[in-house]
C-alpha cells in the first residue's frame, strides 16, 4: 500500500527553488533513507511530509487521500504522522509527562497512557528513566527519549531527522537498532535523513537521493541491507 | 547627619512597634497595587502572548508602540485619567476621583506596557521547537499555544512581579487620583512625600524602609523567575 502519494511537488522561498519533485511514492510499512548534501531540501521534504510546511505547488495523496493544506485538516493528519527533529527538543517537566503528551491529545485514558508510556520506554532502554527531568538528560538520551515520545504517539509513519547526528557511537547504534525494531514490530513506516551510507545499507529498504531539492533518480531499493523487503 | 540617626531610630521603633498608622498606609498600598497589578496581568499577559505567539502586519509597530509606552511618566496617566473622572470628564458622574478605584485605573494603565513587554520578551525567547514539537505530535493551536505558555512560565511570572514592583514605588498616580486622603488613599509614596512636606521624617523613613524591604523582596522574586525562565 502507498502512504504518500507526491506529484508535481515545488517548494519555493522568494526566488529560490527547494525542492522539485515531479514523482514521489512511499510505500508502507518500509524504511525509507533519504541522503543528500547539506541544503538539498532533506528537512524540507520531510517537514512537508510531516505536515508541519506548506508545499508551494503539487499534490501529495495521504493513504490515498488528496491533502488539503490548511491548519483545520493538516491538524488531524499529523496524528498519523510524527517527526523527530535532528535536535529534539524535550519539554521541560518529566520523561514521563512528555511521552504522555501525544496521548493525552489522542484522548488516551490515565491506565493505558502509563502502559504506553512504559512500553515505549522500554523499546528505546529508557525505562528507568520514567520520573527524570527531561532537561537533565544527555544527548543521546534526549533523542532517544524523544523517539519514545514519537513511538507513544502510535503514528502510522515515523520522521526523523539526522537522528544518530549528534549522539556518540554507542548511541549511534542504539537509535539504529530502535528504528529498525519499531519497524519491525510496529510495521511503522520510517523516513530518516542521514549523510552516514553505511545506515543506509543496514537499516533502510529504499533510499532517495536529494541534491538541490531534486530526486536522484528514482527510490533505489537496498539489496545488501538486513531488511531486504 | 544626627537628624538621620534620629530618624532611622523612631523608624525602626514605628516599624517594630507595627504602629496602626502604618498598618493602615501599608495596607492601602498593598491593596491598591495588588489589584491594579492582578488586572494589568489578566489584560497584559494574554494580549502580550497573542502579540508574541501570532504573527500579523504591523506586529513590529505595535510592540515599539508598547516599549515606547514603557516610559509613560505617571504624572502624564495621572493627568490623562483626571480628564476622564473629573467631575467635568466623561465619567464623572460616577464619582471616580479620590478614590481607590480610580488609583487602580491610573496604575493600571501604568503597568499594562510593563506587563505586555515582558510577556512578549518571555514568549519570544521561547525556542521555536517546543511549537512544531507540539504540533507534530498532533496539538491543535490552542495546544500549541499552552505548550509554549507553560515553557515561558517562569517568564511570565517575572513580568508580573516587576509590574507590581514598578506600581508599589509610584507617587505621581497615586496622588493626582487618590488625593492622599489618609485611611482611604494614602500610600506609603504619597505618605512619605507628605511628611517630607512637614518636615518630619520618622514615618517618611519607617515607610521608606518597609518600601526598600518590598522592593527587594520582589527583586529577589523577580531574578528568581527570570532564572528560572533562562535555564
Amino acid at each position: 500500500m502507498i502512504v504518500y502519494n507526491i506529484s508535481q511537488l515545488t517548494k519555493v522561498y522568494g526566488t529560490r527553488t527547494i525542492l522539485d519533485i515531479p514523482l514521489l511514492e512511499i510505500e508502507k510499512g518500509l524504511i525509507y533513507a533519504l541522503l543528500g548534501p547539506n541544503g538539498a531540501g532533506k528537512t524540507t521534504l520531510l517537514n512537508i511530509l510531516g505536515f508541519l510546511e506548506s508545499p508551494s505547488t503539487g499534490n501529495i495523496l495521504f493513504r490515498s487521500h488528496p491533502v488539503r493544506f490548511s491548519e483545520t485538516f493538516l491538524q488531524p493528519l499529523r496524528k498519523s504522522v510524527v517527526m523527530v527533529e535532528q535536535h529534539p527538543i524535550l519539554f521541560t517537566t518529566t520523561v514521563q509527562k512528555n511521552l504522555e503528551f501525544g496521548l493525552k491529545i489522542r484522548r488516551i485514558p490515565t491506565k493505558e497512557r502509563n502502559q504506553i508510556v512504559k512500553e515505549s520506554l522500554d523499546l528505546v532502554g529508557m525505562r528507568n528513566f520514567a520520573q527524570a527531568q527531561a532537561h537533565r538528560l544527555s544527548g543521546g538520551e534526549t533523542q532517544r527519549v524523544a523517539i519514545a515520545r514519537a513511538l507513544a504517539a502510535n503514528p502510522e509513519v515515523l520522521l526523523c531527522d539526522e537522528p544518530t547526528s549528534s549522539v556518540d557511537p554507542e548511541n549511534q547504534v542504539a537509535i539504529i537498532n530502535i528504528l529498525r525494531q519499531i519497524n519491525d514490530l510496529k510495521k511503522i513506516t520510517v523516513v530518516f535523513t542521514t549523510h552516514d551510507r553505511s545506515q543506509v545499507t543496514s537499516l533502510a529498504h529504499h533510499s532517495l537521493f536529494l541534491d538541490h531539492g531534486k530526486l536522484a533518480g528514482s527510490p533505489s531499493k537496498n539489496f545488501y541491507g538486513s531488511n531486504k523487503s | 547627619m544626627d537628624l538621620l540617626i534620629d530618624s532611622f531610630l523612631s523608624a525602626l521603633l514605628l516599624v517594630t512597634s507595627l504602629d496602626p498608622e502604618i498598618v493602615s498606609i501599608v495596607g492601602v498600598s498593598l491593596k491598591v497595587s495588588g489589584t491594579s497589578t492582578i488586572l494589568a496581568s489578566l489584560i497584559g499577559v494574554p494580549f502580550g502572548f497573542l502579540v508574541a505567539f501570532e504573527s500579523f502586519p504591523g506586529k513590529r509597530l505595535l510592540i515599539t508602540c508598547l516599549n515606547t509606552l514603557l516610559a509613560l511618566p505617571t504624572v502624564v496617566i495621572g493627568l490623562f485619567v483626571y480628564a476622564f473622572i473629573s467631575r467635568r470628564g466623561i465619567l464623572g458622574p460616577l464619582d471616580l476621583l479620590y478614590t481607590q478605584k480610580a488609583m487602580v485605573i491610573g496604575q493600571t494603565i501604568l503597568i499594562l506596557p510593563v506587563v505586555a513587554t515582558f510577556t512578549i520578551a518571555a514568549i519570544s525567547r521561547i525556542d521555536g521547537r517546543y511549537r512544531k514539537t507540539a504540533m507534530t505530535l498532533g496539538a491543535n493551536r490552542m495546544q500549541t499555544a499552552f505548550v509554549v505558555f507553560r515553557e515561558a512560565r517562569f517568564g511570565i511570572v517575572a513580568a508580573v512581579i516587576a509590574a507590581f514592583g514598578r506600581v508599589i514605588a509610584e507617587v505621581g498616580i497615586s496622588m493626582m487620583l487618590g488625593g492622599n486622603a489618609r485611611g482611604f488613599t494614602r500610600t506609603m509614596t504619597t505618605a512619605m512625600a507628605l511628611e517630607y512636606d512637614k518636615g518630619q521624617f520618622s514615618l517618611a523613613v519607617a515607610l521608606g524602609i518597609i518600601l526598600l524591604v518590598l522592593s527587594f523582596g520582589m527583586n529577589l522574586l523577580f531574578h528568581f523567575f527570570q532564572g528560572r525562565a533562562r535555564a
